[in-house]
């Protein structure tokens, strides 16, 4: 039961409930007067879920998330009990639960809160109808409001849990997002690598400092090339997190070598006179991973054939 | 020795873990031990271990990076060590680098750097 989880996001215990019934200005007399009408409920209940649904299905961007008539049949049911449940007169922390498997059932399936909300309206119009024909005007009205109160209760719950549902996809999707900008890679014993590829922001240039120095303790490297050839902008942000992202592996006891310089990049550092002199700067990755090299005490030879056969030559 | 900071000498190197909070007294206290044991006998390096330490404030740093100068003063090279990942970060972010004081992944990386680095 995942939605059960959002009833502490939303920060949802009795206190809560209580304070959002008063806004919504739902009495224990409305929910009595609710439990009256269900005899009323229980006539229409079929009525009203079909004409809820020819709404819906003559509607475009709401017919595709009823695709058979077998999950017309079940959401017909479910639409039913839900229908029903605002008669129960009863609104405590069950209730709510209940409720806010709408918000993240329709999250969850990508149904916007444009086509809720406007459906919504199809129950109140048909309930309107149907207590001013059955019942005196006094009463119907009264039968109304306490309608209006339930239904304004329900559908903040559903709006909140489908508001804090989206914002956990989003989530997710930052930090699939996260993970692949900053691939930090072993190139060689004890040395790091990291391309980086497309804008930097503040928060990823955070995530690459925190990403970059966890990779060094884990892996206890000596030094960490970062190659920005693929970076479009570099501005005095970008190069000042760099600078600090240097001072913090410093701090480690590793190094950082600042490959992928383009001339261009190297006029924008200068002009905006940002001072990296504390990190080592080469212009191509190949010249990082020779320096790299040298850093942990090793280097790259040619073969010993190949170089014979060029003295011979 | 007075402080709750133990320092060891190994050959001509002196050696701390620091693995309680460096607060106001404890703080003095290692400060001076460490100065005094350098008065008493010079030693060609100093490592400070704080891969015990779980948060490091501006307030410890500041300790830590002054201890080191002093060290420089009396002729020795201060070497710190094992510090954490986010504590990097946060110092960092802070603003404090620790200029002035060498560092290395761990006490190994420590001793071999300070075998590298030109007496003086």
């Amino acid at each position: 039961m995942t939605y059960r989880r959002y009833m502490a996001t939303l920060k949802i215990d009795d206190a809560e409930l209580r304070s959002r019934r008063a806004f919504c200005e739902l009495t224990d007399e409305d929910l009595a007067l609710l439990r009256s009408l269900r005899p009323f409920a229980e006539k229409h209940t079929s009525e009203f879920v079909d004409k809820f649904y020819e709404l819906l299905l003559s509607h475009e961007h709401t017919r595709k998330f009823f695709p058979d008539a077998g999950t017309i049949a079940r959401v017909k049911k479910t639409q039913r009990e839900y229908f029903l449940g605002l008669f129960d007169g009863r609104c405590d922390m069950n209730y709510v639960e209940d409720r806010l498997r709408v918000g993240t059932t329709h999250e969850r399936i990508g149904l916007a809160p444009t086509w809720y909300l406007g459906a919504y309206r199809k129950y109140l119009d048909l309930l309107h109808t149907g207590l001013f024909a059955e019942l005196p005007v006094k009463e119907a009205s009264a039968a109304f409001s306490a309608l209006e109160r339930i239904v304004f209760f329900d559908v903040t719950l559903a709006i909140d849990t489908y508001i804090a549902a989206n914002r956990e996809t989003i989530g997710r999707h930052q930090a699939a997002l996260r993970e692949l900008s900053t691939p930090v890679i072993r190139v060689h014993d004890r040395i790091l690598l990291l391309p980086l590829v497309g804008a930097i922001d503040s928060v990823r240039a955070q995530q690459i400092m925190d990403t970059v120095l966890l990779r060094i303790a884990e892996e206890k490297a000596k030094c960490i090339i970062i190659d920005i050839a693929g970076v479009p902008v570099v501005d005095t942000k970008v190069a000042d997190s760099l600078v600090k992202t240097t001072a913090a592996v410093r701090l480690l006891g590793a190094q950082t070598i600042l490959t992928g310089i383009s001339a261009q990049v190297a006029r924008t550092i200068v002009q905006l006179g940002v001072d990296i002199s504390t990190m080592h700067t080469l212009a191509r990755l190949q010249e990082g991973i020779e320096l790299a090299l040298d850093l942990v005490g090793k280097k790259i030879e040619e073969k010993r054939s190949a170089s014979a056969r060029g003295d011979a030559g | 020795m007075t402080g709750v900071i133990p320092i060891l000498r190994m050959g001509d190197v002196l050696l701390t873990t620091v693995h309680v909070e460096l607060r106001d007294a404890v703080a003095e206290a290692f400060q001076s031990d460490v100065l005094l044991a350098l008065e008493k006998r010079r030693a060609r390096g100093l490592i400070i271990d704080i891969s015990g330490l779980d948060m490091v404030d501006t307030y410890v740093a500041r300790i830590l990076a002054e201890t080191g100068r002093m060290a420089m003063l009396m002729g020795t090279k201060t070497v710190l060590v094992g510090m954490r990942p986010e504590i990097a970060a946060t110092l960092v972010r802070m603003g404090y680098e620790m200029r002035g004081v060498h560092t290395a992944l761990d006490l190994d990386e420590g001793l071999e750097l300070l075998q590298k680095l030109p007496a003086g």
